[in-house]
């Protein structure tokens, strides 16, 4: 515990966490300025108008609807411009994923129920980079200035004080992204309550966000485990740096080109990024050519999806792998 | 007395792709009994750090058997860690936090009491400049954080690895003055420094190194008693009439411009008597005592050539079990031959 202590003092002093919690700062009142600045509160005369065109469009959906089953049932002959799928259930406005609203249809207005994920998104990509940096850094200066031999004088168990270390960077981590998301939430809320329109906020809604929001609380918390595990095992900071923007233009760029010339059969599902995709928003479609060649019967979609469930079993399992190696190398290794 | 440090046979081997494999520590052995101030020395590259190291958990042995405190190390290190307080090269400090943090920090996470950081920060003589950052600290400042780290704990047992790196003079003499108060006070101190000087006015006990082996060891007196070549250096009015008589009383004599140069001699009075029965009256006799820096010179055979630069690894290396109390000097001209 006293450790632990210790070690969130020296992390919370750092230098890098400062200038980090700075700039998310910066960002967040830019973000939050530029939305006060251009958006306003509908007027009742706007409010009712985007109703009146939300309730228009979708008395149209229903009407098509309507128009396909009796096309279908033989009632109507159809028009040239008639839209008639295979099963009308394509176009059925209640099997829809997403109704027209009222908020579609208001001009420089900030929306809430709209905007939450975007911001939401915005914030985890920065927390992201920001668990990913503060995690290779603060193990990555220790190992190389000897702050971490300081250490072992005084407390000779490494995987104690190595743990302790990624304990408290990750506890700590999640407690600031946190505070951070709901801070941004809660002022965009209010800004959406007040210059803004707030939008259809249904338990669906804010169900929909807790998860986007556990999601990327997750991806955090990966991303400083990774930054510190390889951090740890190249002994430096750049050691992490490195090997990221490594994986990005060799593998990402480069091997994804490759793997196209060579008509590999679902390039993507070789791709971090994709498992990264997939766990942040659920589920992630892909194209896979391959599978429409030689397909003479006319139509052939191609596509493949990757669910949550693998994305969250290839980043656990890399985070993983790279800690135990990461510990496993830092009990047998000499430090000099 | 008991052993508060006992190494033996302590081997280790660094491997690295560019220079392959360099033995930096090879059957070495090292004993510091309860209560000594115990000076360690060696040329640069010598392995005096790896060992220290080794000793520390730092860096694992291929190979020997160390203690600290009666604990096996680095098995049951953490046992006794508490107790010994340690440095080892200039450990580097968190460049942001002032001096009192960083003793603080290091005390919470030793379950120190913090009562006790403005104690050892006033021994050190940074009472006044605590609340300073410490990446504005000089070195010999820095080297007195790291001591006052090392003091932190009231440990029994001190392993200051140049705790006089980069201290002025009066700093150099104030840490001779606390070295030998805690002393006093029942703390065992291993020393390693290339302060000889220092080492001889504050230690007493030695062991020598010399490219990962030991070549001598005991305590100071004894090891410069194996050099002492009974040498007197002495002036008399008749210089050329000296020589004669003293070699015809069988004693080797050696002329130079300004002096004369008598070894083999254990009492002076056989010099002054020769000399005085034959009306020749010594105006000076001085005892040519062997210090540890010209011993630890002839030890690892680093002396300086004065036209040929030495190289680091151009220090002796002993063969293994030649690491008695003084080597024998044939023996190592033999080996700087082969060298």
């Amino acid at each position: 515990m006293n450790l632990v202590r210790a070690e969130l003092e020296r992390l919370t002093a750092r230098r890098f966490v400062q200038l980090m919690v700075v700039l998310l700062l910066v960002a967040f009142a830019v973000t939050a300025g530029t939305t006060l600045a251009g958006s306003h509160q509908p007027s009742a005369e706007e409010l009712s108008r985007a109703r009146a065109q939300a309730a228009e469009q979708i008395a149209q959906l229903e009407a098509a609807h309507d128009r396909c089953l009796a096309i279908k049932a033989g009632t109507v002959e159809p028009q040239e411009h008639d839209y008639v799928p295979k099963d009308c259930a394509e176009v059925d406005p209640g099997r829809m994923e997403r109704l027209p609203t009222t908020s579609d249809y208001l001009s420089g207005v900030f929306v809430f129920a709209t905007e939450a994920k975007p911001l939401l998104y915005f914030l985890i990509a920065f927390l992201v980079l920001f668990g990913f940096l503060v995690g290779a850094s603060y193990i990555g200066a220790d190992l190389n200035s000897g702050g971490v031999v300081n250490l072992l004088l005084w407390r000779p168990r490494r995987w104690a004080v190595l743990g302790a270390k990624l304990g408290t960077l990750l506890a700590g981590l999640l407690v600031f992204s946190a505070v951070a998301s709901a801070a941004y939430l809660t002022v965009f809320w209010l800004i959406g309550q007040t210059v803004g329109y707030p939008g259809p906020m249904d338990g669906s809604f804010w169900a929909s966000l807790g998860v986007q929001h556990g999601r990327g609380m997750a991806l955090v918390l990966i991303a400083a485990a990774v930054g510190f595990a390889i951090a740890t095992l190249g002994r430096h900071t750049a050691a992490a740096l490195g090997t990221v923007a490594a994986y990005l233009v060799v593998w990402e760029l480069g091997a994804r080109l490759v793997l196209q010339i060579l008509d590999v059969a679902r390039p993507d599902q070789w791709m971090l990024s994709s498992y990264l995709g997939a766990w942040l928003s659920g589920e992630v479609e892909f194209w896979d050519r391959s599978a429409c060649q030689g397909d003479i019967s006319g139509f052939c979609q191609g596509l493949y999806t990757l669910t949550w469930r693998p994305g969250l079993a290839v980043l656990l399992g890399l985070t993983v792998v790279l800690v135990g190696a990461a510990f496993a190398a830092f009990r047998r290794r000499d430090l000099i | 007395m008991s052993a508060v440090i006992e190494i033996a046979g302590l081997r280790k081997t660094f491997h690295t792709l560019r220079q392959g494999r360099r033995v930096a520590v090879d059957s070495f052995d090292l004993l510091v009994e309860s209560g000594q101030i115990h000076g360690f020395l060696g040329p640069n590259g010598s392995g005096k750090t790896t060992t220290l190291r080794a000793l520390l958990g730092l860096v694992r042995a291929d190979a020997g058997r160390m203690s600290v405190l009666g604990a096996s190390s680095p098995e049951r290190l953490p046992e006794v860690a508490g107790r010994v307080g340690a440095i080892v090269e200039s450990p580097q400090f968190f460049g942001n936090f002032t001096a009192r943090r960083t003793l603080r920090l290091l005390a919470v996470a030793g379950g120190v009491p913090t009562g006790r950081v403005d104690e050892v920060l006033e021994q050190v003589g940074l009472r006044d400049r605590s609340e300073e950052r410490v990446k504005g600290y000089s070195l010999g400042m820095k080297q007195r954080l790291a001591v006052a780290s090392a003091l932190l704990k009231s440990p029994e047992l001190l392993i200051l690895d140049e705790p006089a790196n980069g201290l002025d003079p009066a700093g150099i003499r104030e840490m001779r003055d606390l070295m030998r108060s805690l002393a006093a006070s029942g703390v065992t101190v291993l020393l390693s420094s290339h302060i000889l000087a220092e080492i001889q006015l504050i230690c007493d006990h030695v062991t020598i190194i010399s490219r990962g082996r030991r070549v001598a060891y005991g305590r100071v007196e004894e090891v410069l008693d194996g050099f002492d070549q009974h040498e007197w250096q002495v002036r008399v009015a008749e210089p050329e009439r000296a020589v004669e008589l003293l070699a015809q009383a069988g004693m080797s004599v050696t002329a130079h411009p300004e002096h004369l140069l008598v070894a083999g001699v254990d009492d002076p009075e056989l010099i002054s008597r020769t000399l005085g029965e034959q009306g020749l009256w010594v105006r000076e006799l001085i005892p040519l005592r062997p210090d540890l820096e010209s011993v630890f010179l002839e030890l690892t055979g680093t002396t300086p050539h004065p036209t040929v630069p030495r190289q680091v690894d151009g220090s002796i290396r002993p063969p293994a079990g030649s690491d008695d109390v003084v080597i024998d000097l044939d023996a190592r001209e033999s080996q700087e031959v082969d060298a």
